[in-house]
């Protein structure tokens, strides 16, 4: 075995060839130089394999690898590599042994077997590093996906200013307490709070510091009451929900945890503030309850405990419901009824206690309703007062005592003016006396012959509009009366500069002329007010008169007139005017 | 964990994906059956492709050299891909070990191999987002954490341009990440070009290329040369990839089959 003399020179020869055939098979960081001296090293390992004594496969199989590890790594790359050996190997580097052709064989199967088992190690390497890369970005793509769907529902039932459930959370989970199965024995409640005059705080101290004073209750309530559901409906209303309650002694705790968390002052940007809340409760079984019910059962309660003058809670009462919601449903069925002609007017004697003449008559409307029969006013004029219906209702009032007062002019006595209640929110229109000249105009009542009764409050009031309107009527000759005097202020400073003709006094006094102990102070009262009355040119009719008794006394204090029982009932205008013909 | 509006809802490898089709022409085994397929009928249409892959990444690696010995110490590699041989931070790390580099892809399987290959190494790290969002890129943490963008950085945007579209505005999103770079910085910019092949060639490249999640916008040489605007281009400018500073002369030879065409550019002042 021998090299021949110039075989030194040789290898670089074959390294090149070598370079050149692998190259562009696969991609090879390196640079040409690079590659050909790598396989410059490679070439020299491969004759000594090709040489060394006793032959060895794992010289072949180490030169493939080495091949693979160089990235020199493709089906082409192999390919080349075994033609370039084989054609130029032993010619290039001029290797001479007996058996050489055996050995370029069993060399080449060994290159071949060391670099196949190589890449296919790496294939698999790479295959699995891959898939693992795969399973990585798709966990993590699902992991981000739910992710962005927690934070979207998070968002979606979170109030974000004060990070407490919103209304779609709180309603969800009063849904879940009612209608989870299997529980109906069981109890809930909630608390519905809302401050009180929260506004005021807003408008005075701006939103930011009533937006900072929400999230500070929120936190408080949360704290103290943290072990139910504790949820911002929106505004200054939160609500908490009571999940399995042992009854009302329960909720009316939680309530006053949650009045005196809110009671505590606090410091807001430099604001020492106390706010004060009002709550709603209601507690009631599963079974049987739905969620919209037992909120509007909540809010109801709510405004009851405001209407009470806050900083306190209510509980909820179904009977009281009950009767507000007829009070509004009769409330609103008011103008249906009006065009339908539902209401019609009865008339009470106003009698002189000086001669016992029907002086005039008071009107009183009463409502034939369908389904409930004959209404008093007491029974819906406070609600048409509240939702503003009055207006509308006490129009046609006027409008209608009008127009019957002026047909009793035709029998010929002297006939009795009539008398209207005229509501605040009346004499608060604007169009007060252009309205009341048209129907005198329209029905051709004398204006002399009608009178309006106003309640004290109505000219308490601050307003000048509505004192210059009843001076107005007034000098028409329209005769203003206070309806109910003594019961308000009473307040005669007043009664000095008003438009007004006469005082109606309350029946309360009259009543306590039944009794002779009480009779005696209530008597002296009337004295004092008919003789007051009189010094200010105003006369005097008493209310709720109901006996021959009571009639006398007044009449001996000097009264002038008179209205009750004793005098005649309320009754259609026919049967009153009888009387008197 | 916040998912950019542009990230997929789920992992579809049935789906050929550009960067595992890139590693297919390189030889690499990082691929799919669906990403094999599509290369091949890529192959079918424009036999050179894997040349061109090929020719591509040595023209990353002549670069990365070339900038390593100029001075370059941080590397910003969009559109990375799959991790194969011959990354960036091994070309500049072998030369300095304290060269940083950050690897930016969209694809989600890419990055989460990037970073399987990058663990352990605290001066490479990799980034999922899009080249279409530069201001997102240029302020993500692991950007803002590894590199000194007071200091000179060479952005590579080597294989990747032709999958952005002109709709995308590539002159703005360039002019984006320039306008963040200190004097010195440079631009790596190579993509497919068509010059000197026929339409037939270039529509069937297209179609291929239409089947995966980033069809293929390919650009002449003048537009290329446009898109270093503010920079100043090394010689030999903007040429087929294989001409751009070759190792050998004659690795240079036909050049033209590369498809890809590229350049270096430095930004003065």
């Amino acid at each position: 075995m021998a090299e021949s003399p110039e075989a030194a020179s040789r290898p670089s020869t074959f390294a090149r060839a070598w370079a050149k055939a692998v190259s562009g098979t696969s991609y090879l960081p390196m640079t040409q130089a690079q590659l050909e001296a790598l396989l410059h090293r490679l070439t020299g390992q491969l004759a000594g394999a090709l040489l060394a004594e006793p032959f060895d496969l794992r010289a072949g199989h180490r030169v493939g690898a080495e091949l693979v590890g160089a990235h020199i790594a493709s089906a082409e790359g192999l390919g080349r590599t075994v033609e370039v050996i084989q054609l130029r190997l032993v010619r290039d580097l001029g290797l001479v042994a007996e058996d050489v052709e055996d050995r370029m064989a069993r060399l080449l199967a060994a290159v071949a077997t060391g670099y196949a088992r190589a890449l296919r190690d790496r294939t698999l390497d790479e295959q699995e590093s891959i898939r693992r890369a795969a399973m990585v970005a798709r966990t993590q793509a699902e992991r981000a996906l739910r992710a962005s769907e927690a934070r979207f529902r998070h968002q979606a039932t979170h109030d974000p200013l004060t990070g407490l459930p919103n209304r779609t959370l709180f309603t969800e989970r009063l849904t879940a307490a009612l209608n989870e199965p299997g529980r109906g024995a069981q109890r809930v409640g909630v608390c519905f709070l809302d401050l009180d005059r929260f506004k005021v705080v807003n408008d005075t101290l701006g939103h930011q510091v009533g937006d900072r004073l929400l999230t500070m209750v929120a936190e408080r309530l949360c704290q103290d009451l943290g072990e139910h559901l504790v949820a911002r409906l929106g505004g200054d209303e939160f609500v908490i929900l009571v999940d399995g309650t042992g009854g009302t002694d329960d909720m009316v705790k939680v309530a006053e945890t949650a009045l005196a968390a809110v009671r505590t002052p606090a410091s807001v940007d430099g604001h020492e503030l106390q706010v004060s809340a009002s709550i709603g409760i209601v507690e009631r079984q599963v079974a049987g309850a739905n969620p919209s019910d037992l909120m509007r059962a909540a809010d109801a309660t709510l405004h009851w405990a405001k209407a009470a003058g806050g900083a306190r809670w209510a509980l909820y009462d179904a009977e009281r419901s009950r009767r507000e919601l007829a009070r509004y449903a009769l409330s609103a069925a008011i103008p249906a009824a009006l065009e339908r002609g539902e209401f019609y007017l009865d008339y009470q004697p106003l009698t002189s206690l000086r001669d016992g003449r029907l002086l005039g008559v008071e009107a009183l409307v009463r409502w034939r309703h369908p389904e409930l029969g004959v209404l008093r006013p007491d029974s819906f004029i406070g609600l048409a007062e509240e939702t503003g219906l009055i207006v509308q209702l006490g129009g046609w009032v006027l409008a209608e005592a009008c127009r019957e007062a002026e047909a009793w002019s035709a029998g010929g006595a002297q006939a009795p003016f009539v008398s209207v209640n005229l509501a605040v929110r009346q004499v608060h229109r604007p169009g007060l006396v252009q309205d009341v000249l048209a129907l005198l105009r329209q029905t051709g009542l004398p204006p002399e012959r009608l009178q309006l009764e106003i309640t004290e409050s109505t000219m308490m009031s601050t307003a000048e509009e509505p004192v210059r309107a009843l001076r107005v009527l007034a000098d028409l000759g329209v005769r203003i009366a206070i309806d109910d005097f003594g019961t308000g202020y009473s307040n005669l400073a007043y009664l000095r500069d008003l438009p007004v003709t006469e005082l109606k006094v309350a029946g309360e006094f009259v009543a306590g002329l039944r009794s002779p102990a009480v009779g005696r102070t209530d008597e002296r009262i009337l004295a004092s007010l008919v003789s007051l009355a009189h010094a200010l040119d105003l006369t005097v009719t008493a209310e709720g008169v109901e006996t021959a008794g009571q009639a006398e006394r007044l009449r001996a204090i000097g009264c002038d007139a008179a209205q009750g029982w004793h005098f005649g009932r309320p009754a259609p205008a026919d049967r009153i005017l009888a009387r008197i013909r | 964990m916040q998912r950019p509006d542009w990230a997929p809802d789920t992992i579809d490898i049935e789906r050929p994906s550009v960067a595992r089709m890139y590693d297919y022409y390189l030889g690499g085994s990082h691929n799919f059956a669906a990403d094999r397929a599509a290369a091949q009928a890529m192959v079918a249409a424009v036999p050179e492709a894997p040349l061109m892959a090929q020719a591509n990444r040595a023209f990353l690696r002549r670069a990365v050299h070339h900038l390593t010995e100029a001075g370059i110490r941080q590397f910003l590699d969009i559109g990375s891909g799959i991790p194969t041989v011959g990354n960036v931070h091994e070309i500049a790390q072998r030369i300095d070990p304290e060269s940083r580099v950050v690897y930016v892809d969209v694809d989600p399987v890419a990055v989460a191999h990037s970073r399987e290959i990058l663990a352990g190494n605290d001066r490479a790290v990799v980034v999922q987002e899009d080249l279409r969002h530069p201001e997102a890129i240029l302020n993500h943490p692991e950007v803002r954490k590894l590199l000194d963008l007071s200091q000179p950085v060479a952005v590579m945007i080597v294989a990747v341009l032709h999958f952005v579209s002109d709709d995308d505005r590539p002159a703005e999103l360039l002019a984006t990440l320039r306008d963040a770079l200190a004097p010195g910085s440079y631009l790596v910019l190579s993509q497919a070009s068509d010059d000197g092949r026929s339409a037939d060639e270039r529509a069937e490249a297209e179609r291929v290329y239409r089947r995966t999640d980033s069809p293929l916008w390919i650009r002449s040489r003048a537009e290329l040369t446009a898109l270093f605007d503010g920079f100043e281009l090394l010689d030999p400018g903007v040429v087929w990839v294989p001409q751009w500073r070759p190792d050998t002369p004659d690795s240079a030879e036909d050049a033209e089959r590369a498809v890809f065409m590229g350049g270096v550019g430095r930004l003065g002042g």
